[in-house]
């Protein structure tokens, strides 16, 4: 399907911009508002932004559930890794008198798990809706 | 009696409803501070994120955020299941 030349246009000028703003809000998830879930979503929108400007998909679906399968099985397995080191499970994995830059380092890979997850999860469902919509 | 069972049913609901109404009548509406306050003083010493609202949900309550990824795992699952049609996906 071919879109209009300025939406083309204007989703080439915010597409790189969105990606990092989304990159940005996963990073900053624990300093400031914002999140895994936030940023997640905003980054799977750049995916639709990348459809009308190339009217194609660039991962086949298959593929993608297979990724929102392994990071599903990471998830427990790095929130159940506080039970080997703190003997407390849902927890921060490091003990609370290490520093602070460094316990910030689990909060900064559980944000960018749940972002991956939930950008992977919207992707798809973007996929089957696209070709919904084309059938 | 077929008839009155439905009724003494109805009659039960009734009453259990209007006790939980009775209650939430009863109490008085106001917030219950206990939570806030050990958020506020130890929160950011036991998860070390400067954000209140990421301390909660990636540490106080890590288990209902594992929960909330794993229903969308499960949504997709279920979309893709009905939309595609495709045997190999799953």
């Amino acid at each position: 399907m071919r879109y209009s030349k300025i939406l083309i246009t204007v989703s080439r000028i915010i597409l790189p911009f969105l990606i990092m703003f989304g990159l940005y809000i996963i990073v900053n998830g624990d300093s400031s508002v914002g999140g895994g879930f936030q940023g997640g979503v905003i980054m799977s929108t750049s995916y639709l932004l990348y459809y009308f400007i190339t009217g194609n998909h660039p991962f086949s679906l298959t593929k993608m559930l297979k990724i929102d399968k392994f990071l599903f099985l990471a998830l427990p397995l790095v929130i159940c890794a506080s039970f080997v080191t703190r003997a407390e499970l849902f927890t921060n994995v490091f003990p609370l008198d290490v520093s602070y830059e460094v316990r910030r380092l689990y909060l900064l890979v559980l944000n960018l798990l749940i972002g991956a997850k939930v950008a992977v999860g919207f992707v798809s469902l973007f996929y089957i809706f696209i070709e919904e919509g084309n059938n | 009696m077929k008839k009155w069972k439905g009724f003494i049913v109805a009659g039960v609901i009734i009453i259990l409803l209007g006790q939980v109404m009775f209650h939430i009548y009863k109490d008085p509406l106001d917030y219950n501070p206990e939570s806030k306050d050990y958020y506020i003083e130890y929160g950011l010493e036991e998860t070390s994120s400067k954000n209140l609202v990421t301390a909660i949900y990636l540490d106080y309550r890590l288990f209902d955020s594992f929960f909330e990824a794993s229903l969308l795992l499960i949504a997709v699952a279920g979309i893709a299941f009905m939309g595609v049609k495709d045997e190999d996906l799953l």
